[in-house]
């Protein structure tokens, strides 16, 4: 017994040393991980375990749009229709933008933020007006992004807004890892914001600084919020995902015209089915000489810019 | 598996002990770590706003930290190939040291991933077969295959290898060799796809260069090897002790009478050499007995000295009975390259080659040894068995030598002029043509339109780097001192080029022409700092569980 004192002290000690470095080290990771106090909430069992958009039944679709609409009621105290606008058969959208006759108003990018609900703050926009020189070279490097005269336009400038080209061969849905982004049959490059990991390849991948990414959590006055969303579209995003420019899904896939369309004062924007060849833009594509940013880039874009005279 | 576990534990059990150095180190690691936890733990609440990313400059130093490391984990390849393929001897007992280097760089590489991520929580939606995984797409699923494969073949190699070692095994060649080559083509493969990870980018023009995968091997090859010699001079320093430190070795009690006892070998220490070699079977008796010719048998006490180094004799020694370490002295400063047991030899290398003995061998316990003459050594070698296990235990060492070191030099040599030859390149082509294609070259070179946040950057990236090229080519470097200095210029020069000097001028300008710098945050420095303790915490762990088993003083002959 006597003999066995001195290794039992000792065994005693090395106890006693580990288990102090041992507490002290989880008390340490404790206090780093406490900001995680105020996470709020982040995700839920079901929008965790949901599944990719392209494997959901009609019912568990109904299921993830049910739980969507209470999630936006639970912000933002009012109850939105959530709907999965499906793209048309014989349909292929396609943008022409008349810079002859844009003026640079950027009343598009205000529609655009109010139709599509993108975050106030911080500010996210899918179109981006640039102020170009009319000096005959069509070099973007000489873009102004930030203008703000008194008054638009101005002379010596053309205006040329640029968003999502919705490219037949998108860069964007190549570089994605979980297909989280791809292109629908009508032509418009959609994001699954519940399948996004949010790696931002995509962002990298675009050539025309078209997908934003949500660095923070959004945030959309309560009033402001359009309550016609769509699943692929216009539903309140949360941070740490990619958004851009779907052609408002919500409402081209009933008819509707986008709303930075609609809004256009100087009718410089102009949509249709590139099937149908009685609609605007095939008239368009047939009659004037049009022009693809960065056609070397192989992208097929179909967002065409057009000069009137 | 009971022995593997067992080995595991012990192992870290190792990894727990040192001197106050060991303990002040890891622990201020820790410390870095649960600070780089904490600087996590605020960015996953508050997004990746509190980056200094934006959507016009969409990745920064995570990325960029990301990029540098895969070439670091790529670069233990610089070890295997001159073992494996050219035979190199002075690398030999190196290689395990690239290998656990490659398995923490990639763990920080898989770090850096995930802390750029914007929604983490997902990433199951990146694991094949539950998730959706875009192959072969999307470079960036090639990425994640490439990265875990080459980890996963990394740590089988270092653990197979080590058990081995611990169990007092020889490794069976099928069980590691072919891994070895797969692993050879990986370290090439990894870091070129993540060059391809840019390159792929077709609206990037600053990426949109074939010579961006070279560029990345070559970089590798420098910082990689240049951080492996400055990691093996601490292994070796940290595992060396002072002429006066070397008290552990039991001090021969004063009333034995000196010299050590010798008597003429019979046959029956043959049979008892037998019992622990089994190889010996494959000797003849006649054989055996021919090699007892003036054969004797040493009978130790504790502390005796049973070679010395720097003497030439053409003895080699069998221990029978007791263990025996064997040091070497460099500059004053001891280290133990092995240690020996019953059945294994020691003395053996220079009794046949006839030079001066490398090290001194103490006997640790009461020893037996049977010592024989060279040629007779030879003659038993000329049974394969013997010859294989023979040759094979004359690797069991750790030997960290200034010339393995050298050779080391000779590769970050040859690698820095490559790099520097690329860049050279890719500058005349981004200069001599005045194609706007190229102004992200300009942006960096010499700032565009009044912004140059990156020009003083890369220029201290090119000061490092061509210092460090001019060191390495003179003789100077041929002394550590100057080499440790290049090795450093190199790592911090290559880290500047391929991380802000590579990642960030892509987004600048953007597709559109607009000018957004980057400057990383605060939060975000902290968690790259936390990101790299973390490695660098992993990497000391590897080396204090793995250095000793290397010495042969962890096995599992010395389990209790």
């Amino acid at each position: 017994m006597n003999s066995d004192a001195p290794e039992a002290a000792m065994d005693r000690r090395s106890f006693l040393r580990t288990s102090a470095v041992f507490s002290a080290g989880v008390a340490a990771i404790a206090a780093g991980l406490a900001p995680l106090r105020q996470l709020g909430k982040f995700t839920s069992v079901d929008e965790f375990v949901q599944k990719y958009y392209k494997e959901l039944t009609p019912e568990e679709m109904k299921a993830v749009l049910a739980r969507i609409e209470d999630e936006v009621q639970r912000q933002y105290g009012i109850r939105p229709h959530v709907r999965d606008y499906k793209p048309m058969n014989g349909v292929e959208y396609v943008y022409a933008l008349n810079l002859t006759r844009c003026v640079g108003c950027r009343k598009c990018v205000h529609a655009c933020v109010a139709e599509n609900n993108q975050s106030r703050s911080p500010e996210i926009q899918y179109i981006r007006v640039l102020k170009m020189p009319n000096d005959g070279t069509f070099d973007m490097d000489k873009g102004d992004h930030n203008y703000a005269p008194k008054s638009v336009p101005e002379p010596g400038f053309f205006y040329m807004p640029v968003q999502c080209h919705q490219c037949k061969n998108p860069p964007c849905v190549k570089v994605c890892p979980v297909k989280a982004t791809w292109q629908e049959p009508d032509g418009i490059t959609v994001i699954d914001y519940n399948w996004c990991i949010g790696c931002r390849y995509c962002e990298a991948a675009c050539p025309y600084f078209a997908r934003r990414f949500n660095f923070a959590e959004p945030s959309i006055p309560k009033e402001q919020l359009n309550l016609n969303m769509s699943y692929l579209g216009n539903r309140p995003r949360h941070k740490g995902v990619m958004e851009k420019c779907h052609f408002c899904t919500q409402r081209t896939r009933v008819g509707r015209y986008p709303a930075c369309v609609e809004v256009c004062p100087t009718g410089s924007r102009k949509f249709g089915n590139i099937l149908d060849p009685d609609s605007e833009v095939s008239y368009i594509l047939r009659n004037k000489r049009v022009l693809v940013l960065k056609a070397e880039l192989g992208t097929l874009p179909r967002f065409f810019y057009y000069f009137d005279v | 598996m009971r022995n593997y576990l067992r080995f595991l534990r012990r192992c870290g059990g190792v990894a727990l002990v040192g001197n106050w150095h060991y303990y002040a180190w890891i622990g201020s690691l820790a410390i870095l770590c649960v600070v780089g936890l904490n600087a996590y733990a605020k960015q996953f609440v508050a997004g990746l706003e509190i980056t200094g990313m934006s959507d016009q400059v969409s990745w920064g130093v995570y990325i960029a930290n990301f990029t540098f490391l895969v070439g670091m984990a790529a670069a233990a390849v610089m070890l295997v190939i001159p073992v494996y393929i050219y035979k190199n001897e002075d690398l030999h007992d190196l290689v395990i040291f690239g290998e656990l280097l490659a398995v923490a760089a990639i763990l920080m590489c898989l770090a850096f991933v995930a802390v750029d991520l914007g929604r983490p929580d997902r990433f199951w939606h990146l694991i094949p077969g539950i998730g959706i995984f875009h192959f072969p797409g999307s470079m960036l699923s090639w990425d994640v295959l490439v990265l875990n494969g080459y980890l996963l073949l990394n740590i089988y190699i270092c653990g197979y290898l080590l058990y081995c070692r611990y169990v007092n095994r020889k490794p069976a060649k099928w069980f590691y060799i072919p891994f070895v080559f797969v692993a050879i083509f990986w370290a090439i493969s990894i870091h070129t796809v993540t060059a391809f990870l840019y390159v792929g980018l077709g609206g990037r023009p600053f990426w949109d260069s074939s010579i961006v995968g070279p560029r990345f091997l070559a970089s590798a090859f420098t910082a990689g090897p240049a951080f492996i010699i400055l990691a093996l001079q601490v292994v070796r320093r940290s595992t060396a002790s002072s002429a006066h430190e070397v008290a552990p070795l039991p001090a021969r009690p004063a009333t034995v009478p000196a010299g050590i006892m010798r008597r003429p070998a019979t046959p029956a220490d043959m049979e008892l050499l037998a019992v622990h070699l089994p190889e010996l079977a494959t000797v003849s008796a006649e054989e055996r007995r021919a090699c007892l010719a003036g054969a004797t048998v040493l009978n130790a006490l504790a502390g005796d000295v049973l070679l010395h180094q720097g003497a030439t004799e053409d003895e080699a020694f069998f221990v029978l009975k007791g263990r025996v370490v064997v040091r070497r002295e460099e500059g004053g400063r001891f280290r133990t390259t092995r240690n020996i047991g019953p059945g294994e030899q020691f003395g053996e290398v220079s009794a046949i080659a006839g030079t001066p003995r490398a090290a001194t061998a103490t006997a640790l316990v009461p020893t037996v040894a049977l010592c024989l003459h060279a040629e007779s050594l030879r003659r038993l070698m000329r049974s394969p068995k013997m010859n294989e296990i023979i040759t094979w235990r004359m690797n069991e060492r750790l030997m960290i030598s200034d010339r393995s070191l050298f050779v080391l030099r000779g590769i970050v040599q040859v690698s820095m002029i490559i790099n520097m030859f690329l860049l050279a390149n890719e500058l005349f082509s981004g200069f001599y043509n005045s194609s706007t294609k190229d102004i992200s070259w300009r942006y960096l070179v010499l700032g565009l339109k009044g912004y140059h946040a990156l020009v003083p950057w890369f220029w201290t990236a090119v000061a490092l780097n061509l210092t460090a090229m001019a060191l390495l080519m003179l003789p100077l470097s041929r002394k550590l001192k100057w080499l440790n200095v290049a090795c450093v210029l190199c790592i911090f020069g290559i880290w500047i080029e391929k991380g802000m000097g590579l990642v960030i001028p892509g987004f600048v300008p953007t597709p559109l022409g607009e000018m957004v710098e980057y400057v990383p945050s605060w939060n975000e420095t902290l968690i790259c700092l936390g990101i790299w303790a973390f490695g660098l915490l992993c990497f000391t762990l590897f080396l204090r569980m793995s250095v000793p088993i290397l010495q042969g003083e962890l096995t599992k002959g010395s389990e209790t």
